[in-house]
């Protein structure tokens, strides 16, 4: 059997950090701008998919991004950035093609129907909100929030692998690569499901009455990532 | 009733008794597998591929049954939870547990289903009453699944050898989308208010033939497993359950009907 703790009291550091990602990734699903299904069907303001989906797709970006500038440098800071950039970029693209969807395709402006005036630009947009939906399309303050949420979900995609990648272990790299992002990819599921769960299908951004619920995501994803950290950090330090 | 968000869903099998399928039908495949590969030879590889298939029927049944409450936000999202979930649970348990690592890795995921399931309800209030015990069965379904697949692509639950030939691969990740698809998708693909058990389950039973068969395949790459006879069972099996599946959609609907061929522009004018 393995020394428990032993393995522990020496990687505290990454469990915390491996913690500190996984409510990061918490947080950031609440900047997102989800629309669901009925996004896809132009009925509501946001990208037309779910929480989940949107949330791995940024993540798992910055996961590769991360994971290709460990191959050049152990730098945790360039490591981080460079994960925060390629989710930004991930994020920003997806956002930028479905408002051209919106916009020459269904031909709707893009409108919020939580505000009345869109707080960055100060346009007004109750009078363009179409009868009998929930805002269209991607106003600028959702974009900016994607782009935030897209930063914190790329830090702490990358966080989480870049502790998984520095626990100290017996394993030749290219399993260590395999087995830090097997165990990054779980937790980040976890921890976008359960914002999910907390906003209950659609958010417009940091601008929505239900981005306030967010401490409870962040105390829930806070608990279940410290235990999925520490058996990912028993596992990888020891073998 | 058990359209989505409309409370407990109906049951013509019990749950308790997909449960015991699930894990007893799980454990004896996984075992099965290890120990008959073994004994007998690699070409046995294919019952864990059959103990995947219990997992995922027992998850897809555990799905059907709290997405009847209305989780909120889409079905997919608890089928991705639940990989999530058991793909931690599965690696610790093969890494720290050696011959008992399936039996570890269902425990920890018993206890990481029942702890997000607790914070489920007490921290982000989704008020579903069965939430502890449906999250406690869907990672623990999840975790069979993979280590089912998993068995069935290497022959063996050896650590260093899934490490090598699964998980650094990144076949893990088929793993991850064709058994997500087989808990997630059943419930997903058949919630409406002519929902019924047998019809959700045996759309789960088709979409872990697909699993099996593509685990088969990946199992041709394996000198320690053989994939010609998990592809063939996986496609007799698809066959029979996706007749099955149909014939209860036949049941199920008022009128099967053939719609035609769209009309041509001729036609149309």
């Amino acid at each position: 059997m393995i020394d428990v703790a032993g393995i522990l009291m020496q990687n505290i550091l990454y469990v915390i950090l491996i913690t500190l990602g996984g409510v990061l990734i918490s947080w950031s699903v609440h900047f997102v701008p989800v629309g669901g299904a009925p996004a896809a069907m132009a009925q509501a303001t946001g990208i037309g998919t779910g929480t989940v989906q949107l949330a791995a797709g940024a993540g798992l970006t910055g996961l590769v991004t991360a994971g290709a500038m460990m191959q050049v440098t152990n730098n945790a800071a360039l490591v981080i950035a460079s994960g925060a950039v390629g989710a930004m970029i991930m994020m920003s693209v997806t956002m930028i093609v479905g408002t051209w969807v919106y916009a020459y395709g269904v031909g709707c402006p893009p409108a919020s129907a939580k505000v009345k005036y869109d707080p960055i630009t100060k346009d007004r947009q109750d009078l363009y909100v179409s009868q009998g939906t929930e805002g269209h399309g991607l106003p600028t303050v959702s974009f900016v929030s994607g782009v935030i949420g897209g930063a914190l979900g790329g830090i702490g995609g990358s966080l989480v692998y870049y502790a998984l990648m520095s626990v100290e272990n017996g394993l030749p790299l290219a399993d260590l690569v395999g087995i830090a992002s097997v165990f990054a990819v779980g937790i980040f599921f976890v921890n976008a499901v359960i914002p999910s769960y907390n906003i209950g299908g659609t958010i417009e951004g940091f601008h929505d009455p239900k981005f306030k619920r967010f401490p409870k995501a962040v105390l829930a994803s806070l608990i279940a990532t410290f235990f999925c950290a520490l058996i990912s950090v028993l596992s990888i330090g020891g073998l | 009733m058990s359209a989505g968000g409309s409370g407990a869903a109906a049951e013509a099998i019990p749950q308790n008794n997909i449960i015991a399928f699930g894990v007893l039908g799980g454990l004896i495949g996984i075992y099965g597998a290890y120990f008959l590969v073994g004994m007998v030879g690699q070409y046995m590889s294919f019952i864990g591929a059959l103990g995947a298939i219990c997992g995922m029927v027992w998850g897809a049944a555990a799905v059907r049954r709290v997405a009847s409450y209305g989780l909120g936000t889409g079905v997919p999202s608890i089928g991705m939870l639940a990989l999530g979930m058991g793909v931690i649970a599965a690696t610790f348990g093969l890494a720290v547990g050696g011959v008992a690592g399936p039996v570890i890795a269902l425990i920890v995921a018993a206890i990481i289903g029942l702890m997000i399931g607790v914070i489920a309800n007490k921290i982000l209030n989704m008020g579903i009453p069965i939430m502890e015990v449906s999250m406690t069965e869907i990672a623990t379904a999840g975790t069979i699944t993979i280590l089912g697949l998993a068995v069935a692509m290497t022959g063996t639950f050896d650590f260093p050898v899934v490490l090598s030939q699964v998980i650094t691969t990144g076949y893990i990740a088929v793993i991850f989308i064709a058994g997500g698809l087989a808990i997630l998708h059943p419930f997903n693909a058949c919630l409406g208010p002519d929902e019924k058990q047998d019809r959700t389950l045996m759309l789960g039973v088709e979409k872990g033939a697909i699993a099996m068969i593509v685990a088969g395949i990946v199992a041709t790459t394996n000198p320690n497993a053989s994939g010609a006879l998990t592809i063939l069972i996986g496609i007799a099996l698809w066959y029979v359950a996706f007749n099955g599946f149909y014939e209860r959609t036949k049941r199920d609907a008022y009128d099967v009907v053939g719609a035609g061929m769209l009309p041509s522009k001729e036609e149309l004018e």
